[in-house]
């Protein structure tokens, strides 16, 4: 018996590793194809290190802080952008999270309709659907909102889904026990257990969503990195230095706050 | 507390003030919401013309011209190309750094602190802004993006890798030096085989970020499919705009399905 176990395991194990093996391999084929197709050599790192440094001491370095006032609208347009698209994609999300998720799921056509809009739009970059809506809105913050709300909403009905899915049954047999009608079942059965996940995949939701938002005005979705790409545009590197500075700030800062957050509610 | 109110707070487990907790929370979320909107400027004329637009773009987009697809073929192998050297070059670095900046077995405390510091900064600084500052410095050509790809990767696995060899069981490295190992075989025998399928299953995950990357990089001119993507939108050619996001949402799907294959082979 014990030696069926061992049997087991071992070749459990050589498996694995072949496996592993494999991927390796598989992932080497892949790098020098890559390598012989981009044209890129050992020394392009040797060539690149002295030219990004010398890019950074001479160009970018120091920053022109002077500036650093016109930064502030930006940064509360990206904080306002990030904040509205997170509340939107919330909002599309929750009633799609349950009809994505099997155990609640009205049915399997629902659940898997539900998942493929879900794929969809979380597997376009939001810098594409920012693009694509920059030509329609036109350039500015709102065509942002709306990219980082559709690329949230794909992320955010599967996270739910799935949380959705790993409750446990027995409450919500519980509840439905008491002779409670489909709504109670969700509110008492289905929601006090889903809504630590809730709150916590919205939160690192909104997390994501302040860096994309700082990168989505490269295509002129409004923000920071609209200021930052018409300093680039303009070859003023000191003035995007310190919109680089700021774009980090904010990432920072909004992320301490998330953690804290998170921390108060769950 | 009067009996009534011990009944109702036994009846609903909670006082009526704390169940109305949450609508609360509702009603201010949505303020500010409202509050984020109006505090853009937003010209409304601009945008409800965009439904218009919207209709019209739609006409355009359908059907997809797919007579492009040779043209944008090479772009996009370009892409996966840069998304695979970005993610090679930042695994081989982030090995290093999380050799180096994992607390039990880092050479000193000073290097693990700098290194820790050095990977929260290229993770905080988003990838494209990374590729933004290689062109300037590198010139155009997959060369910049294949670097800010490998930057930004380094931010995030060093720090998992580090985390990884920090969580390895710390019997499992006194077993090995006990016999008698020098340090370099410590390394191969005791560590590196206990954070294998973890370092693997990180990099497959980079390498699913690094690929959405990559197909953005163009819209700050580093090449690939992006650059194609952008440049349809400026030329309105929205049928061929929308035969790209096609062909860039097959790469990105493609690339995670495979991913979660092997993912769940490791695990």
């Amino acid at each position: 018996m014990s030696d069926g176990v061992l049997e087991y395991t071992r070749r459990n194990l050589v498996r694995r590793r072949r496996i592993v093996r494999l991927i390796v391999l598989g992932f080497t084929v892949a790098v020098l194809v890559s390598v012989h197709g981009t044209g890129f050599r050992i020394q392009d790192l040797y060539r690149g290190i002295p030219n990004i440094l010398k890019f950074l001491t001479e160009d970018l370095l120091p920053p022109q802080f002077s500036v650093w006032r016109r930064f502030l609208g930006p940064t509360v347009e990206t904080i306002a952008m990030s904040y509205a698209g997170t509340f939107l994609s919330v909002v599309f999300s929750a009633p799609l999270g349950f009809f994505a998720a099997r155990n609640i799921s009205p049915s399997p056509v629902v659940m898997q309709v539900a998942r493929a809009v879900a794929v969809f739009m979380r597997t376009i970059p939001p810098l594409v659907w920012a693009l694509l809506l920059v030509s329609i809105v036109g350039i500015g913050p709102f065509a942002g909102t709306i990219a980082l709300g559709l690329s949230g909403a794909g992320m955010l009905i599967k996270s739910y889904a799935d949380s959705i899915e790993d409750i446990d049954a027995g409450q919500i047999e519980a509840v439905r026990a008491t002779g409670a009608g489909t709504f109670a079942v969700m509110m008492k059965g289905v929601v006090p257990q889903f809504s630590p996940s809730f709150v916590s995949w919205s939160l690192y939701r909104f997390d994501l969503n302040i860096r994309s938002a700082a990168v989505v005005g490269l295509v002129g979705a409004g923000g920071l990195g609209f200021t930052l790409s018409t300093s680039v545009r303009l070859f003023r590197y000191q003035e995007a230095a310190v919109a680089i500075l700021w774009i980090l700030g904010l990432i920072l800062a909004i992320e301490f706050v998330t953690a804290k957050l998170r921390g108060r509610l769950i | 507390m009067s009996d009534l109110k011990i009944v109702a707070q036994d009846l609903y487990g909670r006082s009526p003030m704390r169940r109305l907790v949450p609508l609360w929370w509702a009603l201010g979320l949505t303020a500010l919401f409202v509050a984020s909107i109006l505090g853009m400027n937003l010209d409304i004329a601009r945008i409800i013309e965009g439904g218009a637009r919207l209709v019209v773009m739609l006409g355009q987009m359908f059907p997809p011209d797919f007579s492009i697809f040779g043209r944008i073929i090479g772009p996009a192998i370009e892409t996966l190309y840069v998304a695979i050297l970005g993610t090679f070059l930042g695994v081989i670095f982030s090995l290093v750094v999380g050799v180096l900046a994992a607390h039990n077995i880092t050479p000193h405390v000073t290097l693990e602190i700098a290194l820790k510091v050095f990977s929260a900064f290229t993770r905080a600084v988003p990838a494209l802004i990374w590729a933004l500052l290689f062109i300037v410095a590198v010139g155009l050509g997959p060369l910049p993006g294949i670097l800010a790809l490998a930057i930004n990767s380094i931010g995030m696995l060093g720090k998992v890798f580090a985390e990884s060899i920090e969580e390895i069981d710390r019997g499992q490295i006194e077993a090995v030096s006990a016999t008698g190992a020098t340090p370099l075989q410590i390394i191969s025998k005791a560590i590196i085989p206990s954070v294998t399928p973890a370092l693997v299953s990180w990099s497959l995950f980079r390498l699913d970020i690094n690929i959405r990357y990559s197909a953005v990089l163009g819209v700050v001119g580093a090449g690939g499919i992006g650059l194609e993507l952008v440049r349809s939108t400026r030329m309105l050619a929205f049928d061929e705009t929308l035969t790209i996001t096609i062909l860039i949402f097959v790469m990105v799907w493609a690339v995670e399905y495979i991913n979660n294959k092997i993912r769940a082979f490791i695990r």
